[in-house]
């Protein structure tokens, strides 16, 4: 069938599962638009407010949904406001597949209006990118990018397309997509190691992290802990992995993970490291985290070993398959005396909110949302101190449940994301918690809310100040806040109402289920100023380079 | 050449624009070293050889392959030490040598076997090929007439014997 480069992008598309694109219009896409047009019956597309709000849409769907996120921008400076969302989705490896429109090949490389090397640009920022210069590779191109996206450790993958290939002419014919690309299992010499280190230690740490939800293993992960009767702590990409109330959960770990987590890497002797990479926020010393374990490392890229940690096993494959594998093989055992004495240490510092507390306490607000909200609730967040209350606080008990930018730290993240994870999961609750200072840096995306009339529930931990970098200062420059105090007069009620949503405001601990319970019933969005201290810490922190002997549990 | 803190990388990259940038762009942002690169075409098209010298230690080689690995447009990726390779580098050099001096370049490059291009009012232009460590001799010899400028173009290397990258380990 011959057709033009716009019909055999969306026709590709659809090959791919894709039912909704996020993105923005412009000069350079009118013909992929057009498309767009033609195709509204079977594609979705979600205009949104911003092109960077297209990305982190499509970050978010794709990590609630697990299947490939897509946006669309001009080029120039659409292609340049993708940049943050893609380094977003890479840093965490998400699949996603941004396509952007360049200007026509004759004029590329002179400089014309809107062009901009897209491709040099996110370079280092995605898996791989393409530039389709001749309309008869496109449709492999695109078909090669979701594999790429979705093979191996996910990630964004990004395709540049001129206009005039998008409207030249060539044959299509319809390809059923293919899966990701097979990976080899592990071998079996270093399972048998991996067996034998097991058997031998006798305080064992499991530390997983997004690689356990990326490949679905939270149940095999869950058989082997309890099998092996083994302590579990995670990253904060892999919460939602493990159950929360589990007798041998014991939290996050890292820089504001908990004591018992921290200590647990501290004093054992095997730490088995599932999909997680040893990021600074998780070993702030790369000597000092976890000093005498031996370390098993699983993971499906195998960069990823001996980067940060030195491994003394490596189990290269699909975390789902080799946990699998181990807790098929390993034997029942039980090691009551090390699991209690991390378990306790848990229960010990479990934290209790502030009663009637005026300004309300941000772990009230949160424990009351857990309570009212349903279990598969998606809560995205945004970076900051409330990203940390977030992960330490509310209870993550499905994978994919939590959306939070992790390795890139993206203030400004959550409103996207909140509104592709709507998209993907169109019958759940989907709640944004975010801080003030994120918040201001892309609300514009409320405009995507009200569009759409999606039912989000946005809670703004408003304190007034940059609070997470403002307790850096406290506690590392002496106190002297440097532009972490805006002075800013924004009435965030107002400021919904005048975007079409319903303000709302938490002014004490007395008024948190009423009013948490009437955002919950509201039709359409809805923002919730939640006016919290300033002097809230995230509590406890480990600082940079230090390690459990260091951990701060008190501030001020 | 040998020196324990080098290695020469071999890269087989599928042949598309932009392989160069993808490989130098992860090395910098890795914080890699790179001695020299040089890229060419080889016997199949859909191909383009790299090859490195990198410096660093044994750990850092190890994450440097697995990093080219993930790159999608390399192919295959083969470790070398200087010694058990077949590896040579071209010269360009032009040497000072207007009058009396003008007998002893000629035959100092005589000596090395290397072959004189050019003869200007007041230079030679000579090329050379070998190893890196002859070449380094030879423009030391070349100094005391002056090296007015050179250009050299970093290793190349084949392993020894048989095996060629694509076969199978």
């Amino acid at each position: 069938m011959r057709m033009n480069g716009s019909d055999i992008l969306v026709e590709c598309l659809l090959e791919q599962g894709t039912d909704t694109v996020f993105g923005y219009p412009g000069g350079a896409v009118l013909n992929i638009y057009d498309a767009l047009y033609k195709y509204s019956d079977r594609i979705q597309h979600v205009l949104t407010a911003h092109e960077q709000g297209a990305s982190h849409a499509a970050d978010g769907y794709a990590r609630a949904t697990g299947r490939v996120g897509v946006c669309i921008a001009t080029s120039g400076p659409g292609a340049t406001n993708l940049v943050t969302g893609i380094a977003t989705a890479y840093m965490d490896s998400i699949p996603m597949v941004a396509i952007t429109g360049n200007v026509s090949v004759p004029l590329l490389g002179r400089d014309s209006f809107q062009e901009v090397d897209i491709t040099g640009i996110t370079m280092p920022v995605t898996k791989h990118n393409f530039i389709v210069k001749d309309v008869r590779e496109l449709a492999d191109t695109v078909r090669q990018a979701f594999v790429i996206a979705r093979s191996g450790r996910p990630g964004p993958v990004l395709i540049d397309i001129p206009k005039d290939v998008t409207a030249a002419e060539c044959e299509y014919e319809p390809l059923a997509a293919e899966g990701p690309r097979p990976v080899a299992p592990p071998k079996e010499e270093r399972l048998l190691m991996a067996l034998d280190k097991l058997a031998f230690c006798k305080k064992p740490l499991i530390y997983f992290g997004g690689g356990v939800i990326s490949s679905g293993g939270e149940q095999e992960l869950l058989r082997l802990a309890e099998k092996q009767d083994i302590p579990v702590c995670a990253s904060m990409m892999g919460l939602g992995g493990f159950p929360p109330e589990h007798r041998l959960w014991l939290g996050m770990v890292g820089m504001h993970g908990t004591l018992a987590a921290n200590r647990a890497a501290k004093d054992c002797d095997l730490l088995l490291v599932c999909g997680a990479r040893f990021s600074d926020r998780v070993a702030c010393s790369r000597t000092g985290f976890a000093p005498n374990a031996q370390v098993i490392h699983i993971d499906i890229d195998h960069a990823e070993f001996d980067k940060n940690v030195p491994a003394a096993v490596r189990l290269a494959g699909d975390l789902k398959e080799v946990l699998g594998l181990l807790a098929d093989r390993a034997p029942q055992v039980q090691r009551t005396a090390w699991a209690e004495e991390t378990a306790a240490r848990r229960r010990e510092k479990a934290p209790l909110p502030r009663e009637d507390d005026t300004p309300p306490d941000p772990l009230a607000i949160l424990q009351a949302l857990h309570r009212l909200v349903p279990e598969d609730t998606v809560v995205a967040t945004d970076v900051g101190q409330h990203q940390m209350w977030v992960a330490q606080h509310f209870p993550f008990r499905q994978p994919r449940t939590l959306l939070t930018s992790g390795g890139l730290g993206t203030m400004g993240y959550g409103l996207g994301a909140a509104v592709g994870a709507q998209f993907g999961c169109p019958g759940r609750r989907v709640v944004l918690v975010t801080g003030d200072g994120s918040f201001h840096m892309n609300l514009n995306e409320l405009t995507t809310l009200v569009s759409y009339n999606l039912p989000i529930v946005v809670l703004v931990m408003n304190n007034r100040v940059l609070g997470m970098v403002r307790q850096w200062q406290k506690v590392f420059y002496g106190r002297r806040f440097s532009a972490t105090d805006p002075h800013r007069k924004t009435d965030l009620v107002r400021l919904a109402e005048a975007f079409g949503c319903t303000g709302m405001r938490i002014r004490g601990a007395g008024e948190i289920d009423m009013v948490l319970e009437a955002a919950l019933q509201a039709d359409g969005p809805v923002v919730v100023d939640c006016r919290i201290s300033p002097d809230v810490n995230v509590l406890p922190m480990i600082p940079p380079g230090g390690t459990v002997e260091d951990l701060m549990e008190e501030m001020d | 050449m040998n020196k324990e803190n080098t290695m020469v990388l071999s890269v087989l990259a599928v042949n598309h624009p932009g392989v160069l940038l993808r490989v130098a762009g992860l090395f910098s942002r890795r914080g890699f070293n790179i001695d020299s690169i040089v890229a060419c075409r080889t016997e199949n098209p859909a191909f383009s050889r790299l090859t490195l010298v990198v410096e660093g230690d044994e750990a850092t080689f190890t994450q440097l392959i697995r990093q080219l690995l993930k790159l999608e447009d390399i192919v295959k990726v083969r470790a070398m030490e200087t010694d058990n390779c077949s590896n040579s580098e071209l010269l360009l050099v032009k040497v000072e040598a207007a009058g009396p001096s003008r007998g002893g370049v000629l035959k100092a490059a005589q000596t090395y076997g290397a072959r004189v291009l050019d003869i200007g009012d007041a230079t030679v232009t000579i090329e050379m090929t070998g190893q890196t460590d002859e070449m380094d001799h030879f423009i030391e010899h070349m100094e005391q007439f002056g090296v007015r400028e050179m250009a050299r173009t970093g290793i190349t290397a084949l392993e020894r014997g048989d095996e060629a990258i694509l076969d199978e380990e």
